[in-house]
C-alpha cells in the first residue's frame, strides 16, 4: 500500500532520519514506537509532504508520492491527523471536520455520506458538531482530528501519538473507536505512532522501534 | 445644520471608500500572506493610470462616453491580471516565512520600481479623466451641489465590503482562505493548494488597490507621488482598523477620511496630518487597533 524506501530528512543541518524503510499493507496496522525526537513525527510529515526529505522514495501502490505536492496527498486518499490536533479555532466541529472534503473538491453525496459515516464511528462528535472547534478540549479535539482525517483516508491513515495528553477514559474512548474503525473499514492501512508501546499492543499488527532517525527493531505480527 | 453636516458627511464618506479599496486590499494580504506590502500603493496608482489612460483612449477614439465606467474596472482587472500573480510568484513567495525587516526591504525594493516603472511608461505630467463623473451629474439638496459620483463611490465601497464578507463566509473559497489563514500547515494536510491561495490573496489585494486607483481618477486625477501618498494613509488605516480586519479596515477609513475632511473644514492646516494624529491617538490606547486581535501565545 505505502512503501517507504530509504527515507532520509535533515533539518538545519541535522539529520533527523536515516534511511528509513518500511511498507504499510492494506488492513493492517503498524506501530511506529520512538522516544520524543526518535523521528516519528517527521516520518508522518515527510508522507504528508510537509517536510522535504533529503533522500529516499515514497511509493502508494505505483503512485510515487514525489509527482504530487503536499496538497494532492490528501486527494490520494492519505489521512493525517497530526499530533497537536491542528482544528481550526474559527470552524466549528463539523466545519472542521469537513475541510478536506471541500478542498479535494468532494461532491456534495459522498461528502455527506462520508461525514455520516464519521458520526457512526465516532458519534460523540454528531452532538458536538456545532461547537467552535477552538472551544473543544484537547481529548476531544483529537477524536475531531481523527473524524478530519477519515474524511479523505481511502488508502492510509496516519495518527501522530493520538493518545499523547488523553485522559485514561478518553483514551479508553479512542482506542474503542479505532477498534470500530479497523472492522468497519477493513481496507485502510494505519500507521500509529506512540511513545509508549503498551497503549496500542491490542491493535498493532506489526510494530516498528525508531530510535534517532534509525528504524531499530521489527516486530511481526502481535497477537 | 443639516445643509452644513451632510455636505461632510458625503465628502467623508466618498474619501472613505476611496482610501477603504485600497487599505482592505493591504490588510486582505496581510491576513492571509502575513507581509506588510509596502509597494502595496504602486498598484492604486498603477489602477489610477490605468483608468486613466484607457478613457483618454476611449475619449481620443469617439467611443461612447459611458464605456468609461466599465474601463475603470477593465484596468483595475487588467493590473491585478498583470501584476498579482508575477509579482507574487516571483518576489513575494520568497520573503514567506522570512523577518518583518526582509520582507519590508524587498517590498520596498519593489515600490522603487513600480515607481520609476510608472514615471517610464506614463511620464511625469498629471492625467485627468473625469468623464465618469461629469456623466452622471450632480444632485441639489438645500441649495447645495452634491456630486452623484461620490454618491457611487460609496455604494461601491458598501458592495465590495459585503461581498468580501459573503466570499468569506459563504463560499468554498472563503472556507479554504479562512483555513489557510489559521494553519497553513494543516491546510496542505487537508488538501488544500496554499500557494495558488496565496496568490489568489495576493491578486484580490492588487486588484483592490488598482479598483480604488481607478474611481479615484475622475475625482483627483493622477500624478507621481500618488503611491507613496496612498501608501502611508492605507497602512494608517490598517492600523487603526487593526491588520487582517476587513470590517475594521471600514471603519477605520470613515474615521480618517472624517478626520481628513473636518480638518479641511475648520483647520486647513491640519489636513495631511489629521489622519495620523488619529492613529496615534488609537494606537496609543489599542496597539492592535480598534478591532485587531492581540495575538495569543500558542502552547
Amino acid at each position: 500500500m505505502l512503501s517507504i524506501k530509504n527515507l532520509d530528512v535533515s533539518i538545519e543541518g541535522a539529520q533527523i532520519l536515516r534511511g528509513v524503510s518500511f511498507d504499510l499493507e492494506a488492513g493492517k496496522t503498524t506501530v511506529l514506537i520512538g522516544r520524543n525526537g526518535a523521528g516519528k513525527t517527521t516520518t508522518l510529515r515527510t508522507v504528508m509532504g510537509l517536510q522535504t526529505k533529503t533522500g529516499g522514495r515514497l511509493m502508494l501502490g505505483k503512485t510515487d508520492l514525489d509527482r504530487h505536492p503536499g496538497y494532492g496527498r490528501a486527494k490520494l486518499g492519505i489521512g493525517y491527523a497530526p499530533e497537536d490536533r491542528r482544528l481550526i479555532p474559527a470552524f466549528t466541529v463539523e466545519e472542521n471536520i469537513l475541510l478536506p472534503a471541500y478542498a479535494t473538491r468532494m461532491q456534495r453525496d459522498e461528502r455527506q455520506r462520508r461525514l455520516n459515516e464519521v458520526y457512526d464511528l465516532l458519534p460523540q462528535l454528531k452532538t458536538m458538531g456545532d461547537r467552535p472547534g477552538g472551544g473543544v478540549s484537547g481529548g476531544q479535539g483529537k477524536m475531531v482530528a481523527l473524524g478530519r482525517a477519515l474524511m479523505v483516508a481511502d488508502h492510509v491513515l496516519l495518527l501522530d501519538e493520538p493518545f499523547q495528553g488523553l485522559a485514561p477514559a478518553l483514551a479508553l474512548e479512542y482506542a474503542q473507536a479505532l477498534k470500530r474503525l479497523r472492522e468497519a473499514r477493513p481496507e485502510i492501512a494505519f500507521l500509529i505512532t506512540e511513545s509508549s508501546p503498551e497503549l496500542l499492543s491490542s491493535i498493532a499488527d506489526h510494530s516498528l522501534q525508531i530510535e534517532r532517525g534509525l528504524i531499530e527493531m521489527e516486530h511481526g505480527e502481535a497477537a | 445644520m443639516l445643509n452644513s453636516i451632510l455636505p461632510l458627511l458625503v465628502d467623508g464618506l466618498a474619501n472613505a471608500a476611496l482610501i477603504f479599496f485600497v487599505a482592505v486590499g493591504l490588510t486582505l494580504v496581510f491576513s492571509v500572506l502575513r507581509i506588510l506590502n509596502v509597494a502595496h500603493g504602486s498598484f492604486y496608482s498603477i489602477g489610477a493610470y490605468g483608468a486613466a489612460s484607457l478613457g483618454l483612449w476611449l475619449v481620443s477614439v469617439g467611443a461612447n462616453p459611458w464605456l468609461s465606467y466599465p474601463a475603470l474596472l477593465v484596468s483595475a482587472a487588467l493590473v491585478a491580471a498583470l501584476f498579482g500573480p508575477t509579482i507574487e510568484r516571483l518576489l513575494v513567495r520568497w520573503t514567506y516565512g522570512k523577518g518583518e525587516a526582509i520582507q519590508i526591504l524587498v517590498t520596498f525594493g519593489l515600490f522603487l520600481i513600480l515607481e520609476d516603472l510608472q514615471r517610464m511608461v506614463f511620464g511625469v505630467q498629471s492625467l485627468y479623466q473625469d468623464t465618469p463623473m461629469t456623466l452622471l451629474g450632480v444632485t441639489m439638496v438645500g441649495g447645495v451641489v452634491y456630486l452623484n459620483y461620490q454618491i457611487l463611490l460609496i455604494v461601491l465601497a458598501l458592495i465590495v465590503l459585503i461581498g468580501l464578507r459573503l466570499l468569506i463566509k459563504r463560499t468554498r473559497m472563503g472556507r479554504l482562505l479562512a483555513a489557510v489563514v489559521a494553519d497553513r500547515e494543516v491546510s496542505e494536510a487537508m488538501g488544500i493548494n496554499t500557494d495558488r491561495i496565496f496568490m489568489l490573496a495576493f491578486s484580490i489585494g492588487v486588484f483592490l488597490a488598482a479598483l480604488g486607483g481607478a474611481l479615484a481618477t475622475p475625482t483627483t486625477g493622477v500624478a507621481p507621488g500618488l503611491g507613496a501618498e496612498t501608501m502611508v494613509l492605507a497602512f494608517a488605516v490598517a492600523a487603526i482598523g487593526g491588520l487582517g480586519q476587513i470590517e475594521g479596515a471600514a471603519i477605520a477609513a470613515v474615521i480618517v477620511a472624517t478626520a481628513k475632511v473636518l480638518a479641511v473644514y475648520f483647520v486647513p492646516a491640519l489636513d495631511s496630518v489629521a489622519p495620523y494624529l488619529v492613529m496615534l491617538a488609537v494606537l496609543m490606547v489599542r496597539p492592535q487597533g480598534l478591532f485587531g486581535v492581540a495575538e495569543t501565545r500558542r502552547v
